[in-house]
């Protein structure tokens, strides 16, 4: 049995591009993924150290179009891994690439597309969340006078600029693309 | 022809003008590409999210209609909305030609 290794990787909604990084890291030291335990926890499996570039695609699509999907990749050379949370899992060893690096996306619209898709599924609950619960959370607990509420507030303004700081990003990278 | 086609296809990507293009006869997703690498001597190569991204989106606009299935793989046709809007990309793209001779000949 090959040896395997557990690591522990917080992604947050925007970071595609770092996660298939690090995955792609990862191959070139010979680990390859394997799979999830839970989000955020990956398995990696000892391997040849090789080039392999991995690609994250948001669809979440029912299954009838799953094969559908799944078949369009393959025929194109990419492995398929999985899903986790509506992202998809590809790879592809840049061996079996003609010369040029391949991406999943070949235009830019494309790429868009996809961020469009991820603030929909993703962001778009995350907003409706922060208006309806934390901010009126937060204003709540700060007119109430006792350890447990200065505790479950200061639990708020924790989680307030975790969701701020999703946002920033995210629309930060959209701007990026937007921008090219 | 309603104000949304509109935005999102005239003028249209590249990749859209092709797949339409091609889907005046009956194909899936990778015979597009193949044909398309060989129309524009390997120049344009689609990818599989962009391929299969631009099919959803047109199949829900109604550009093109699925046919049938073959070995997992979706057959999809241009409609007759579909080509309203590639003879009006042809005809943009046409005049485009037709302006940079000119310009090429004065």
């Amino acid at each position: 049995m090959s040896d395997k290794k557990v690591t522990f990787k917080l992604f947050t909604i925007a970071d595609h591009e770092e996660e298939e990084q690090y995955l792609r890291e990862m191959h070139r030291q010979g680990w390859r993924f394997y799979k999830f335990i839970i989000p955020c926890i990956y398995i990696f499996e000892q391997c040849e150290p090789e080039d392999v570039v991995y690609q994250l695609d948001y669809h979440k699509d029912g299954v009838s179009r799953k094969t559908e999907y799944i078949q369009m990749f393959l025929d194109f050379g990419w492995e398929y891994l999985g899903e986790v949370m509506g992202y998809n899992y590809f790879r592809k060893p840049v061996s079996k690439m003609n010369g040029e690096e391949e991406e999943i996306f070949s235009d830019d619209e494309s790429r868009m597309d996809m961020l469009d898709r991820v603030f929909k599924g993703r962001v778009v609950i995350l907003i409706v969340l922060f208006f309806t619960l934390i901010c009126p959370q937060l204003i709540l607990q700060s007119r109430m006078d006792s350890a447990i509420n200065d505790m479950v507030f200061w639990m708020y303004v924790v989680l307030l600029a975790l969701y701020v700081w999703i946002f920033v990003k995210f629309a930060y990278k959209y701007y990026k693309l937007k921008q090219k | 022809m309603d104000a949304h086609i509109k935005k999102v296809y005239v003028p249209m990507t590249e990749t859209g003008f092709y797949i339409l293009l091609c889907l005046q006869e009956e194909m899936h997703g990778y015979s597009i590409v193949q044909a398309v690498e060989k129309m524009t001597d390997g120049d344009i190569k689609i990818s599989p999210g962009t391929m299969y991204g631009s099919l959803s989106k047109m199949e829900k606009d109604g550009l093109i209609r699925f046919v049938r299935e073959e070995d997992k793989r979706k057959l999809y046709r241009i409609t007759p909305l579909g080509e309203d809007v590639l003879n009006l990309e042809i005809t943009r793209i046409k005049r485009l030609y037709k302006n940079v001779k000119e310009h090429e000949n004065e």
